[in-house]
């Protein structure tokens, strides 16, 4: 009870709640059509859906602000690379909260003229380009990652007295390949990447993480934008497991990617 | 711009808040209404003011067990009074707390078979005995600190002083209410918080009164009292201090 008191005592958290609501009475609505229920219940369903997401836009007011706040922070970072993505990517959210704000002032009568597609449009533009931005830092780190554990592992095998044949040592299999053998070494280098990738991830679950978490959020505008468009079970699937993560992320801090 | 994002960044911060702009929505509305011309305004200060009211029900799902975690610490206050007051008065929020789920329930379409009156009743009852047993509280709480500030006071007063007031020839009535309100007013400037939780409490029970019928008024003084509790709750979320501790 007391972890449900400090965990709700955060608006972030009680808003990725209602977010992973919305994104199951969608994915719930999607099974239901598709097996043919009741038209009362899809009914029911959406309905509960558009009061969740109108209630999620008044929960996100003056967001804008935080994110403003964490772009201000991340002009300060000392790496080149994730200074720029991580604070256009704050700068895009800010845009996108702004947008957002304007479709609840719009949806909730108090501008009635303004016109809910465009700039319901322009909000997932914003949404897009940052999630982009998360996906390039989240490469760079990876890429990093994947740098630091190769030269690593190549420092022990050296170490520990020449290295052995076919070892991981990605570096060495590169050098003048017989002609021959093109292809099936080009499939073991390969091999090795992705078994380094797996390691770095598995050794960095934050990282991880954030990349299924933006990896899912991607799809989310680009069926909108109607740049994919996968249908409303993936969105609805994809959306619900972003938002489980990131709650995820405030019940336990330590899993949440600091720059 | 950090100190409004760590205001925020709390449920209760960004509740209050809310609060705050419907009651003002409502005091506006009550102003401008008499008005000619200011139809549009008035038409947009009601929606506004339907809509914050709509989405803050999302702020408060989920307070039931707040209101279970306060009821437990209240039940470990020292003083009998105090643990009395408000643990009944925190028995009285849960019960209203599952009430306005159940009306939550009922606005968004899943259950269309429930009472709306019914529990909408229900839950101002239970709101109102919280906030008398919290005033109650309150009420204590004042008596006890006004009877150290006269402790105090006769203490520190030298036994020859020459008060002009002690022999004066004016209505002993007044003189007495003078004193008492003298006395009451020290005693609130002692204590900041104690002051608030009175003024939020009394603010907070003009609406239950006036739902209940049994007090009624109008929505001006509604939205007032709404907007002054607001207010007061917003300075016990940003300042944590001045919040009144159970001792």
């Amino acid at each position: 009870m007391d972890a449900w008191v400090r965990f709700s005592a955060q608006s972030q958290a009680r808003e990725r709640l209602c977010r992973a609501a919305q994104y199951a009475c969608s994915l719930l609505g999607h099974a239901l059509q598709r097996h043919g229920a009741s038209p009362e219940l899809q009914k029911q369903i959406r309905q509960l859906e558009g009061h969740l997401s109108l209630g999620r836009k008044l929960l996100r007011l003056g967001n804008s602000a935080d994110a403003l706040e964490s772009a201000k922070r991340a002009v300060h970072l000392s790496d080149v690379v994730l200074r720029f993505c991580i604070t256009v990517s704050h700068l895009n959210r800010a845009l996108y909260f702004a947008c957002d704000n304007v479709l609840w002032a719009g949806k909730s009568g108090l501008a009635p003229r303004v016109d809910q597609e465009k700039w319901a449009q322009r909000s997932f533009r914003y949404y897009l380009f940052s999630l982009i931005m998360n996906l390039s830092r989240d490469a760079y780190e990876i890429r990093l990652l994947m740098e630091q554990e190769s030269s690593a592992c190549s420092r022990r095998l050296k170490g520990s007295g020449g290295g052995i044949p076919g070892g991981i040592e990605t570096g060495g299999l590169g050098g003048p390949g017989t002609p021959g053998g093109g292809l099936p070494q080009l499939a073991l280098k390969l091999r090795l990447q992705v078994l380094l990738l797996a390691r770095v991830l598995r050794g960095h679950p934050p990282l991880l993480l954030d990349v299924v978490r933006n990896a899912c959020d991607l799809f989310i505008p680009l069926d909108k934008l109607g740049l994919w468009r996968c249908g409303p079970g993936i969105v609805g699937l994809c959306g619900l497991v972003s938002s489980i993560l990131s709650i995820l992320t405030l019940i336990c801090p330590w899993l949440r990617l600091k720059p | 711009m950090d100190a409004f994002t760590r205001f925020t960044n709390q449920t209760q911060g960004r509740d209050r808040l809310f609060r705050a702009t419907q009651y003002t929505c409502m005091l506006l509305r009550y102003l401008l209404e008499p008005k000619a011309g200011k139809e549009k305004v008035v038409m947009k200060l009601k929606k506004l003011e339907t809509s914050v009211s709509t989405g803050r029900k999302w702020f408060r799902l989920g307070n039931v067990v707040h209101a279970v975690q306060a009821t437990e610490q209240s039940i470990r206050a020292t003083e009998l009074v105090p643990r009395l007051c408000l643990t009944l008065a925190n028995l009285n929020r849960v019960i209203y707390f599952i009430c306005d789920t159940i009306l939550w329930v009922r606005s968004i379409g899943l259950a269309s078979g429930i009472n709306k009156e019914k529990w909408r009743t229900w839950a101002a009852r239970h709101y109102y005995y919280s906030l008398l047993l919290s005033l109650g509280r309150d009420l204590y709480e004042i008596s006890l600190q006004m009877e150290q500030v006269a402790h105090n006071r006769a203490k520190r007063e030298k036994p020859s002083s020459q008060d002009p007031l002690e022999y004066s020839v004016a209505d002993e009535e007044t003189e007495w209410l003078q004193s008492f309100l003298l006395l009451l007013f020290r005693s609130l400037k002692q204590h900041p918080p104690l002051l608030l939780d009175t003024v939020k409490n009394f603010c907070d029970i003009l609406n239950p009164l006036d739902q209940l019928g049994i007090c009624k008024s109008n929505p001006g003084i509604i939205g007032l009292g709404g907007l002054v509790s607001s207010i007061a709750g917003m300075i016990t979320v940003a300042y944590p201090q001045m919040k009144l501790k159970t001792r």
